[in-house]
């Protein structure tokens, strides 16, 4: 089974994972403590021009893999627009009620759904797992037991879905992959859930006798068969970063789009 | 090199003790078989050598003497249970990394040990995923060369391979050797006879009953050896296979009847077939490569993957998928993704359930089955607790019912001991005589030479030979 998309490396796969995390994670909070839409819309335009020039992945695919979001982005702010409160009204019919501050309000957690979507896929798109967990362990000393524990566990995923597809197959021959009724259903679950967690624990204790078996213990200090390091895209992508920050708010004070400076 | 005295060892929760004062010593670059029936403590005695219990298997147990080497090699059974990293070179380095080898120098013992081992890749960066199952093993004893270890100890290394991968694997085994120790326990010994010196053999109670060199074990033992199921090399000749073994079936009528028909995965065609028949007591073999679709052809026949084509039951179009699952079987190489209910009896009356029958009716087929199968001392058992030959009998068992009329199976005895094979193959002997179809996916050419009626051989993804099988005997009888 085929699971890596075809893409091009690029700058922003070469920057240091852990540095990466850094810079992504406090934006996920920063982003929550902004209320103005004007920053957050022109940050949106910013960090997903970052992500569509530099991720190396096709615009067919980028485009598929916001679909999701997409749909989030509607759903998340229509229902701040239809259900909110508010003082000017616009439009009333029944339960609706769509006022201008529920309106701006509606927006403003659409953008900021669409910012976290774009700083995850960027992060996910562009970091090998493999070189997450080495670059945790040499630059925030990660323990070697963690870090090899999640890349373990990464390479049973696959395998998993392989056993899940012969589960439904051979439910289906023996007509029990469907069931009736809230019972029958939870029933149907554990059908499913039973074997894939029995072969699951079985091979997650195997590997662990496995990997003590090769010496991996904790011991004796350890080589690295990757060596991570900081270089000059970690200041790229920093630059990059406090560069759209900082005009996504120049922008904002200067060509407002939407009058409103505060959506609370 | 290895000594042990008076070893004894429990398993928490087990009723007995697994080994009493056991003592054995194994001298530097001895080469050791130790045999026995499944679950005489084998494995777990090859896990104290290797210092794996109870370093990482916390299991109590007390020995008077216990001398074991520091320097330890292991290959374990389960080929997709041993590694912890994505990638070839990423796994060998992680060994690497373990012994503190500057990162200057990995590359090059990386591709070393590789060509040791004789894995052959474009280079060495190829995720472990895209590799068969013999190669996962070479690169198991790949990763177990770089620990540069005195001792090998080899835990049934090709018990989940095919032919092909089990021949490699050992020829691998026997290259890399040289001057080493090596401790097998293994089933399947025709291709390590002429490697092991000594064997250690062990009754199901885990105690030793004889040691010696590997020619004197075998003539002294071979009754005893051939009751434990073991797969020695004069398995089959000694082997009486059940008079009715393909003969021919009548009246022969036509049950399916595929036309064309093509099995697709995620939009790519898997596997073609032109135009085929499978008829009442026929005993078809399904052999080809690894990876040539046989397993893809069965599911085709079931249409658990999207097809194309037409397939007609004895003469009728099949419009319902359903008609299929009413008139067909199908076995699984895992039996435990089959298994739906918490016991073995419940499983065993699951299908005839569905087919809504009398609860009476269902306690008297389920006696039988049970009877049958010789599951009634298990029948309150969770199917996961019984051992590998039950659990694919009762797999067996649970899929068919009278209704059916062919039987699909992908590789059945696989794994399975001599003596689960032949009592499987001949239950299956039996069933084709009430004029059932049997289309079985096998590695096995004795299989296919004892007891199949027909061969469909399968290459990349195509139907290349459909030939029908004249037993042996009668040609030997002179017709």
């Amino acid at each position: 089974m085929r699971w890596s998309i075809e893409h091009k490396e690029t700058w922003l796969h070469e920057t240091n994972p852990t540095v990466k995390l850094l810079l992504f994670l406090p934006m996920f909070i920063v982003i929550v403590f902004v209320h103005n839409p004007n920053v957050l819309i022109n940050w949106t335009i910013g960090f997903t021009a970052l992500f569509m020039s530099f991720s190396g992945y096709r615009m067919k695919h980028m485009l598929l893999f916001f679909v999701p979001f997409f749909f989030i982005f509607i759903s998340t702010s229509l229902s701040m627009i239809l259900f909110g409160k508010g003082e000017t009204t616009w439009f009333r019919f029944g339960l609706i009620h769509v006022t201008e501050e529920s309106f701006y309000r509606g927006v403003h957690l659409g953008f900021r759904t669409l910012l976290f979507a774009i700083f995850g896929l960027m992060f996910a798109l562009t970091t090998k797992p493999v070189f997450l967990f080495y670059s945790l362990m040499q630059q925030a000393k990660l323990k070697p037991k963690y870090a090899y524990s999640f890349l373990a566990a990464i390479r049973l995923l696959p395998i998993m879905l392989e056993e899940f597809q012969t589960v439904h197959q051979a439910l289906k021959v023996r007509r029990a992959a469907k069931a009736k009724g809230f019972r029958g259903k939870l029933e149907l679950i554990k059908r499913y859930a039973i074997p894939l967690l029995s072969q699951s624990i079985r091979r997650a204790q195997r590997i662990a006798v496995a990997m003590e078996a090769k010496g991996f213990t904790n011991e004796r200090a350890r080589t690295f068969y990757y060596e991570l390091t900081l270089g000059k895209y970690d200041v790229y992508l920093f630059v990059v970063i406090c560069m759209i920050v900082a005009m996504g708010y120049y922008v904002a004070d200067a060509f407002p789009y939407v009058p409103i400076k505060d959506v609370r | 090199m290895i000594h042990i005295e008076q070893l004894r060892l429990k398993f928490p929760g087990a009723e007995k003790r697994l080994f009493t004062d056991v003592s054995l010593s194994i001298k530097k670059g001895e080469k050791v078989l130790l045999l026995g029936p499944s679950g005489c403590g084998k494995s777990t005695l090859l896990q104290v050598m290797a210092g794996i219990i109870p370093r990482s298997i916390d299991v109590p147990m007390k020995a008077k003497a216990l001398h074991i080497p520091k320097q330890v090699g292991y290959v374990f059974q389960d080929p997709d249970a041993q590694f912890c990293m994505p990638y070839v070179d990423e796994e060998i380095a992680f060994v690497l990394e373990n012994l503190g080898v500057p990162r200057a120098e990995m590359k090059e013992k990386i591709e070393r040990v590789l060509q040791r081992v004789r894995l052959r890749l474009p280079h060495v960066h190829v995720p472990i995923q895209t590799l068969s199952g013999g190669m996962k093993q070479r690169l198991a004893i790949a990763s177990v060369l770089a620990l540069d270890p005195d001792v090998l100890f080899l835990d049934e290394p090709t018990a989940l391979l095919d032919e092909e991968g089990t021949k490699a694997v050992w020829e691998t085994l026997k290259e890399v050797a040289d001057d080493r120790t090596v401790v097998i326990v293994e089933h399947k010994i025709d291709h390590i006879l002429d490697f092991v010196e000594r064997i250690i053999l062990f009754n199901e109670c885990g105690e030793m009953i004889a040691d010696g060199p590997t020619d004197h074990i075998f003539s002294t033992y071979r009754s005893f050896i051939a009751e434990q199921g073991i797969w020695y090399p004069e398995v089959w000749e000694m082997y009486e296979k059940p008079k009715t073994a393909q003969q021919p079936y009548h009246p022969s009528d036509v049950l399916l009847h595929v036309q064309s028909l093509r099995g697709f995965r995620q939009k790519e065609e898997k596997i073609t077939v032109d135009d085929v028949v499978i008829r009442a007591g026929e005993w078809i073999a399904v052999t080809g490569e690894n990876g040539a679709g046989k397993s893809t052809l069965l599911q085709s026949f079931m249409k658990l993957i999207r097809t194309e084509g037409d397939m007609y039951w004895r003469g009728e179009l099949v419009k319902n998928d359903g008609v299929l699952y009413d008139n067909i079987a199908f076995v699984f190489q895992n039996p435990e993704f089959q298994f739906v209910t918490n016991r073995v009896d419940d499983e065993l009356a699951y299908c005839l359930r569905l087919e809504k029958r009398s609860e009476y009716e269902i306690e008297e087929e389920v006696e039988r089955l049970l009877r049958r199968f010789h599951l009634s001392a298990q029948r309150h058992l969770h199917p996961y607790q019984l051992s590998m030959g039950q659990k694919r009998r009762l797999s067996v068992a649970a899929s068919v019912t009278e209704r059916h009329r062919i039987l699909l199976l992908d590789e059945p005895t696989f794994g399975q001991d001599a003596k689960n094979t032949f009592a499987l193959l001949e239950w299956l002997e039996a069933y084709r005589q009430q004029g059932k179809a049997i289309v079985m996916v096998t590695h096995d050419e004795r299989i296919v030479s004892q007891f199949a009626t027909r061969r469909w051989i399968i290459e990349n993804g195509k139907l290349v030979a459909d030939e029908t099988i004249v037993p042996r005997t009668l040609v030997r009888g002179g017709i």
